[in-house]
């Protein structure tokens, strides 16, 4: 009775919450003066069409670098804590073999992994047109990962590799930033290549090929805690 | 005339999208509940994609697109999920009486 009471409390709570949300809010007419100011100057400046990217790989470029770099830390850390563990624990001349997958599984990925791949590739490289970017395609790359490893658990992903690739990219990356300072007017600056025709595929200077690296970083960096939580 | 055709479909998946909703609150164990939410939702979201398809005709490549990626990830992942489920012996209700899946197995493992 009282969980029942208590239950029909919270409800009215969060009622009341939305409720004052829906009736205070007024929408904007208008957009505020920082706002209209990066909408008017990211594809006149930068030959972006999507003001979100061009912000965050030019304008803000060097938070951006700051949020890989704390991903960065996150898979370092899973590693840290979970790495160690395994090899203690699990005697190395014993392992139990994983169960294999079933059919429906193996069958399933095989026709979904090259899908799920172009529609990650997709997504990085129309980072500067629609929505999409490195991180969310990297992200899609690693929900490719995870269906590999569930259709063949007993498949080891080459930490090695992804791990070299992943620290290439981040180099990459920053050296595209420092270019930036040196043929261009700063660090991250996008204009070091010409920007190119507005909405085409090749546009936005060097934005098309930053999001590449941010897309290989990101989705190395996942696929490598996602092995990490496996085992 | 395709705007209420797209409509109604939004609507109609809608309702399966709640009749979805519903199993999972309602559903006595973790397969019939893993059902509903599959089965239902499955059916929902073609719905709702189709109507949107209706709605705008340009978008109907992709739309598609997404009913069949939904198509083919939504069983699977269920039927991944039911057959770990049932591996580590997740507990029936009451009521279910018939467990194909054990039966098979067990008549496989009288046969070898």
């Amino acid at each position: 009775m009282i969980r029942r009471l208590a239950i029909v409390l919270v409800l009215a709570l969060f009622g009341l919450v939305f409720a004052s949300l829906t009736v205070h809010h007024v929408e904007r007419h208008s957009l505020p003066p920082l706002g209209k100011r990066y909408v008017e100057l990211v594809p006149q400046e930068l030959g972006a069409a999507n003001v979100i990217t061009g912000i965050l790989l030019t304008y803000r470029a060097f938070d951006t670098l700051g949020e890989i770099a704390v991903l960065f830390m996150v898979a370092a850390a899973v590693g840290l804590v979970l790495g160690r563990r395994e090899r203690r624990d699990l005697p190395r001349d014993a392992p139990q073999p994983p169960r294999p997958a079933s059919e429906i599984v193996r069958t399933g990925a095989q026709i979904l992994v090259p899908l799920i791949a172009i529609f990650a590739a997709y997504i990085i490289a129309n980072g500067h047109l629609s929505a999409g970017g490195g991180f969310q395609g990297g992200a899609v790359v690693a929900s490719s990962a995870v269906l590999l490893l569930l259709a063949a658990p007993s498949r080891q992903l080459d930490q090695q590799l992804l791990s070299s690739t992943e620290s290439t990219a981040g180099v990459l990356f920053v050296l595209v930033g420092v270019a930036g300072t040196i043929f261009a007017s700063g660090f991250l600056d996008n204009r070091l290549l010409p920007l190119g025709q507005f909405g085409s595929l090749f546009s936005a200077g060097a934005m098309p090929v930053l999001s590449v690296l941010l897309g290989v970083k990101v989705g190395c960096e996942l696929s490598v805690i996602i092995d990490r939580f496996r085992s | 005339m395709a705007e209420l055709i797209g409509g109604l479909l939004v609507l109609a998946g809608a309702v399966f999208h709640l009749s979805a909703g519903l199993g999972i609150l309602r559903m006595p164990d973790a397969y019939t509940r893993m059902q509903a939410g599959t089965k239902a939702s499955t059916l929902g979201n073609t719905l709702v994609v189709g109507g949107i398809g209706f709605l705008h005709p340009d978008w109907t490549l992709k739309l598609l697109l997404v009913i069949y990626f939904v198509l083919m990830t939504n069983p699977i992942s269920s039927h991944a999920l039911a057959r770990a489920a049932h591996r580590i012996q997740v507990p029936m209700s009451r009521r279910t009486t018939v467990d194909a899946l054990r039966q098979a197995r067990e008549q496989s493992r009288d046969g070898t």
